[in-house]
Parts: C-alpha cells; sequence; structure tokens
C-alpha cells in the first residue's frame, strides 16, 4: 500500500455545508483521481472547527495549513500546487494570531501531532528557550501587559473561573475559585508558588514544558500575582533537573533586564519577583503543605487541611500554589479568552493535557491532547500502538498514586471524572502503556516498593501500611505466597486510603487495589498456581533443554554460574539447584533449545 | 499615557528585530533539539556539527536551537524550515547524519528521505 503523504479534514458542520462543503468534498475527488493521488491522501470529515465565519474550511497537513472560504474552483489550484508541488497557497490560507497550535505549522508529523492540540506546550519545540526575544516575537508577555492595562485583579479572577481551569498537578481543584480564596484574603503580604517538583516514575512533563519554554510559566505567575494581590513568586524545583533550573534562572534574570519582573512591571504599579528554591527530590514533597514545610527550611512532612494554604500557607501568609502546567496555561486564557478555553474538552474538564507517554509503545514522547480524548486514541493513534506485534495489557495513569487500566477501557475518554470512575487517577500525567510480557504483581511490587521508600513517615498508615503491602507482595512473587494474601491486600489498601494523612498514602494502594480487581486471576496463579505467566517472577520460572539441543555449548560457556553441563554436540542440561534464573542461556541460544517455564 | 500594551508592543518589535538582524530571514532555518532528553541522546554533538559548518563559511542558515517536541523515541532530532515549504523534520540525527544533511539537504536541496520521520 502506498505511503500515505496527505491527510486532508474538511469541515463538515452546518455552516460549512450550507456554504457548500459538500461540492468541494466531492470536487476534491475529482481532481485527487484525475492526478492519481487517491492512494497518497485521506480525507477525513470533522464536525464543526469554530470557524464558521471563514466557512467552508479545510486542513491540510503535515505543515497545519488552514484553507478558508474556499470554493470549488479554488480545489485545482490547491491540489497542483499543495499537493504536488508541495507550496501551500498562502492567498487562502487562514492566518489566526491566537496562541495555541503554533506548532502544527513547523511539524509536518501526522499521525503523531494530528489528534494533539497544543496549548501549555504551544512553544515547546520551535522557540529557543534560552532566548527571551523568541518568546517576546510570539506575542509573549502580552496576556500580562493586558492584565496590567485593562484588567482589574477582579477581572482576572473571573477570567479564569470562566476558562473552567483545573489543577493539572492531579487532583483537579478549580484553578479560579483558588485564586479567589487567596485574593479575599487579608494582605498584604502573600505568596505564589510554582510547584515544580514532579517526582512520578516515568513523567516529564514539567521538566519538558520548564526546558522548552519557560518564560510562559514565569508569565502566568505575575499574572497570578497581580490577581491575588501578591508580590513574591516562588518556583519550588528539584535539584535533579540542572538543565531545566538553569534556562529558568536564565529567563528571570531576562525578564528582570526587561522590566518584567521587579518593581513596577512594565511601567505600571505592580512590582513582583520570583525566586528559585530547590527540592531535595523527595517525592511527598510534590505534597502542598510539605512543600511549603521544605521552602520554610522544615522537614518535608504534610500536614493536616485545612487550613488551607489559600488562608494559611508559607510562613502563615495567605500562598497560592499552581502546577507548572496549570500556570502555562493562564497567558492562553488571558489573551484568547476564558470562553474559548472552556469550548474545548469535555463538561467537566477543560482544556487540555500533557501526558508522558512511556513504556510499550512505539511512539513514546510527550502529548498533549484535548480533554476527552480517548485512551485508545492515545495509545493506538498518537502512540503507534504496541511495538513487535504484543498485545496490549493495561495502560498506567498517574503514576504511583493512579491505577491500571485494561482493554476495556481503553474507550475511556480522559477527564478527571471518568479515570476516576475506571478506577485510576488523572494525576499529574504519566502513561504508561503495558504489554503482555509485564507481570502486574510484579509491577504493582514497583509502584509500593517507590511509594514505601519515599512515605515521609509521619502518619502509621502509610508508613506500616505500605510497608507491610510490599511484605505481603514481596512474598507472592517470590512463590511463597498464602492463601488469604489477596484478601489481606485488599483490606489494607481500603484502610491505607482512608487514614493517611496526605495525597501520598491515600493513593499509594491503588496500583495494587486496581490490579487486583482487574487482573485477579494472575495474583491467584501467583498464590495457588505458583506461576507467573509473564515470565517474570524469577523464583516461579524454570529453563529446560529440550531436544533441539545440538550441544554447541554456547549456553554453558555463557551461564554465570556453571548450572549448565554436558558433553559437546549432546545435549545439555540445567542444574535446577545452581539456577540463578538470570535467563542468559535464554537469550544466547541460537537453536530455541531453552525452555522458559 | 504610555500603556503596559504599549511598552510590550515596541518590546515585540525589538525582538523581532534582533532575532531578524541574527539572520532568521536566511533560506533554511535549522533548529537543534536541545531538552535534556535530546542531550542525553546525543544532540550536543549534532548542535557542534552545525555550528562548526557556520563557522566554516556555511551561509543563509538560521541555527537555533529548541525544546523538546515529544519525539522521545526519535531523538536527537533536527528540523529545516523553508519559507511557504512544508518542513522537514529528521529523527535519530548523529554527527556523521548532521554533515550528510548539511552536504545534501542545506548546501544541494537534496532531502535524504529515509531519515525523515
Amino acid at each position: 500500500m502506498p505511503k500515505i503523504q496527505f491527510k486532508i479534514t474538511l469541515c463538515d458542520g452546518t455552516t460549512c455545508i450550507r456554504k457548500q462543503s459538500k461540492q468541494i468534498h466531492q470536487v476534491l475527488d475529482r481532481e485527487l483521481e484525475k492526478h492519481g493521488l487517491k492512494d497518497k491522501v485521506s480525507i477525513h470529515l470533522s464536525g464543526c472547527l469554530g470557524m464558521c465565519a471563514k466557512g467552508p474550511v479545510m486542513i491540510v497537513n503535515p505543515g497545519y495549513a488552514i484553507y478558508g472560504s474556499i470554493t470549488e474552483k479554488d480545489i485545482p489550484e490547491i491540489v497542483e500546487s499543495h499537493l504536488l508541488n508541495n507550496k501551500p497557497v498562502a492567498r487562502l490560507i487562514i492566518r489566526e494570531d491566537h496562541l495555541y497550535n503554533r506548532f502544527f505549522r513547523i511539524f509536518g508529523d501526522v499521525d503523531f501531532f494530528g489528534k494533539q492540540m497544543r496549548i501549555t506546550l504551544r512553544n515547546c519545540g520551535i522557540i529557543d528557550p534560552e532566548n527571551i526575544d523568541d518568546y517576546l516575537s510570539l506575542r509573549g508577555y502580552e496576556a500580562l501587559a493586558k492584565v496590567l492595562t485593562d484588567m482589574t485583579p477582579e477581572q482576572v479572577v473571573a477570567e479564569v473561573k470562566k476558562s473552567g481551569l483545573r489543577g493539572r498537578g492531579g487532583a483537579g481543584f478549580p484553578t479560579g475559585m483558588k485564586w479567589e480564596f487567596t485574593a479575599k484574603q487579608p494582605g498584604p503580604e502573600k505568596y505564589v508558588i510554582c510547584n515544580a517538583d514532579e517526582g512520578d516514575p516515568g513523567a516529564f512533563m514539567d521538566r519538558s514544558a520548564i526546558e522548552g519554554d519557560p518564560h510562559t510559566v514565569i508569565e502566568g505567575m505575575i499574572i497570578g500575582g497581580y490577581a491575588v494581590g501578591s508580590s513574591k513568586g516562588i518556583v519550588y524545583i528539584r535539584a535533579e533537573y540542572p538543565l531545566a533550573i538553569k534556562r529558568l534562572e536564565k529567563a528571570i534574570a531576562a525578564a528582570r533586564e526587561q522590566g518584567l519582573l521587579g518593581k513596577n512591571i512594565l511601567g505600571s504599579n505592580f512590582s513582583y519577583d520570583i525566586e528559585i528554591r530547590l527540592g531535595a527530590g523527595a517525592f511527598v514533597c510534590g505534597e502542598e503543605t510539605a512543600l511549603i514545610h521544605s521552602i520554610e527550611g522544615s522537614r518535608g512532612m504534610p500536614r493536616p487541611r485545612p487550613p488551607f494554604p489559600a488562608v494559611s500557607g508559607l510562613f502563615g501568609k495567605p500562598t497560592l500554589i499552581n502546577n507548572v502546567e496549570t500556570w502555562a496555561n493562564i497567558p492562553v486564557i488571558i489573551l484568547d479568552g476564558g470562553e474559548w478555553f472552556s469550548s474545548i474538552g469535555t463538561q467537566t474538564s477543560k482544556g487540555t493535557k500533557v501526558f508522558a507517554l512511556a513504556g510499550k509503545v512505539n511512539n513514546t514522547g510527550l502529548v498533549e491532547v484535548p480533554m476527552g480524548t480517548t485512551l485508545r486514541e492515545i495509545v493506538f493513534d498518537i502512540g503507534g500502538g504496541i511495538p513487535n506485534n504484543r498485545k496490549f495489557k493495561a495502560i498506567q495513569t498517574g503514576g504511583p498514586s493512579g491505577g491500571m487500566l485494561p482493554s476495556e477501557y481503553l474507550d475511556t475518554p480522559i477527564d478527571y471524572e471518568s479515570l476516576a470512575k475506571a478506577g485510576s487517577i488523572m494525576g499529574s500525567g504519566g502513561m504508561i502503556v503495558i504489554d503482555e510480557d509485564s507481570c502486574m504483581v510484579n509491577l504493582a511490587k514497583f509502584f509500593i516498593e517507590f511509594t514505601q521508600d519515599e512515605s515521609c513517615g509521619k502518619c502509621t498508615p502509610c508508613r506500616e501500611g505500605t510497608k507491610r503491602m510490599l511484605e505481603i507482595l514481596t512474598r507472592i512473587t517470590e512463590g511463597k505466597g498464602k492463601p488469604g494474601d489477596i484478601e489481606k491486600l485488599e483490606r489494607l489498601g481500603a484502610m491505607i486510603k482512608k487514614s493517611s494523612l496526605c495525597g501520598l498514602g491515600q493513593s499509594a494502594p491503588n496500583p495494587i487495589l486496581s490490579t487486583i480487581k482487574n487482573f485477579r486471576e494472575e495474583y491467584e496463579e501467583h498464590v495457588s498456581g505458583k506461576k507467573c505467566r509473564a515470565g517474570v517472577c524469577a523464583a516461579m520460572l524454570s529453563y529446560t533443554i529440550n531436544d533441539s539441543c545440538v550441544g554447541c555449548g554456547a549456553c554453558k560457556r555463557i551461564c554465570p554460574v556453571s548450572a549448565i553441563d554436558g558433553v559437546r554436540k549432546e545435549k545439555h542440561r540445567v542444574d535446577q539447584a545452581k539456577c540463578i534464573k538470570c535467563g542468559q542461556c535464554y537469550q544466547t541460544c541460537k537453536f530455541s533449545a531453552i525452555d522458559k517455564a | 499615557m504610555v500603556t503596559p500594551l504599549d511598552i510590550i508592543k515596541k518590546k515585540r518589535a525589538g525582538a523581532v528585530s534582533r532575532i531578524i538582524s541574527k539572520g532568521y530571514l536566511s533560506t533554511k532555518r535549522v533548529y537543534v533539539g536541545m531538552a535534556t532528553c535530546e542531550i542525553a541522546a546525543g544532540s550536543k554533538d549534532v548542535m557542534e556539527v552545525f555550528r562548526q559548518a557556520m563557522a566554516n563559511g556555511l551561509t543563509d542558515v538560521y541555527l537555533s536551537q529548541k525544546g523538546c517536541a515529544g519525539r522521545c523515541n526519535l531523538e536527537p532530532t533536527v528540523e529545516i524550515v523553508e519559507e511557504g515549504k512544508i518542513p522537514y523534520k529528521y529523527g535519530k540525527v548523529t554527527p556523521q547524519r548532521a554533515k550528510d544533511i548539511i552536504d545534501k539537504h542545506i548546501k544541494k536541496g537534496e532531502v535524504i528521505h529515509e531519515w525523515l520521520i
């Protein structure tokens, strides 16, 4: 089959149909036929693209050329010039001045970028992050100037509320309400914090956002400071991100030099400055109260809420704390409007979400999709499916606090509520694809190992409970599971969730509980059958040599514990008592003579 | 009275002219990915090849770094953008490939299709 070179999206909304989009479709079909392009171009019809005034609208990818107000007569020209000669027809292209999706003009990568929508990552991968001029040239800091010129702090809060933006750190608290609470607290001393303490294994959204476009976070924070009446911002970022820290420092210095930070910003009465605080890399410091303690110089441990940081936060003062991704949305909401922002996404979750797609998937990477996109679209359309023809087994969202969803849940639309209903969480955006070669019990053990290690130890359920869960899981994966272990895990998990002090403990049992719920038979096989179907848990494995053995001796030479014996050119055998199940013989054998079971 | 909006517009104009004075309007613009992930995949060496070529008299090219575009499995990435044309994006670029890209694509306009994403 010839490779598809172009994807054309035709708007099939009511207005465009009224403006003859159906006839245009016919002409397009005819022209493609005429030039023999039928196999190289695919045509998609889409719902209303929201550009009714300029309809009929047609988007050609790669290149993201939006043709507007086209007529049947324009089609031959577009086909000949754009599709055949690679020269988009400039006079018909709509040039819009919105902030989102600037990316698409630069990237010619159809499948990977086709379903994405870039708001927070709009500049990531197009501008030079170390040059403030690049950011300024793309309407950078215009949102700040607009706010300082014609908006009162109340209007800014109202705009953010209107957008429906919710916290991107994981819990999904409405951002506008948080701002309103903080704004209402008596001043004058208030703090604004950017939580860049990203700690989920396999997650790198915040790091990439800061490394790719640090100024958008800074601009968001200044606007936040203006809205709540604060003059001091702090970015709490982990010390393990040296390049992100360097770029952020450089960006802050450049912004100061341009009069965008410091006293009387852009000639107004508003003064604001930002400093960077480095975290030592404790996972619990991503929790807001622990983070605040860490900035204050105390041990990073959470405390019960209320009082919420909006009332009594850093040094007992009202504090507005948001995640990197939340901040990066702010300039877009101000310039493109809260109403526009709320038109993207689902009923309860607005805008887009960035995910770090990792694990057993062809296209690993950073993706930003509108809320409501299904998990299937992310894994198979954007991610390109599972490598090596293996089967999809589960998807893990939300890192060590999230759950693992099997294939029945692939059509779950991504929003805070749907994911919670399915038994996982949105989280900060880690997304790990798991194929049939992974053992769910072992994976659950990995996550609980992590949370157990990162538990700060303040409350007993989390400190002791995760430890006991790890012990039970270790026992099961070593083939020493006892009847009743699974039920014990369920009971313990439910208790830890209910009685832990902070989000770390309350969500730590999620990976275990969701795997028990969705993959109970694997647990049962481990406990009663002493069998690991994925062949991961070493204690339940044995390697034996079958009759295909030609006696080449390759396995004997590579075995690190001399567990393989045999005469040259005769069948070898494995001494099970000596074998440590490292699997090197299995990988070395060229004759498929070693069985793993 | 001068408003903050007026000031920012002036700043933007200044920024644009500074970028242009650095050669932004050259026929080809080359972007090399330089985030932690890209650097780990070897993009610093690739960047060096382009810098060297510029120092050795490669003209009509605007060279810049950029952040992570999200294509982790294909890094390091290099993009070549020409005004009015669909951008070309190379994946898994090594210093050797970078030299070939300079010789073939940038100097002679021959796109190396098998390395494109």
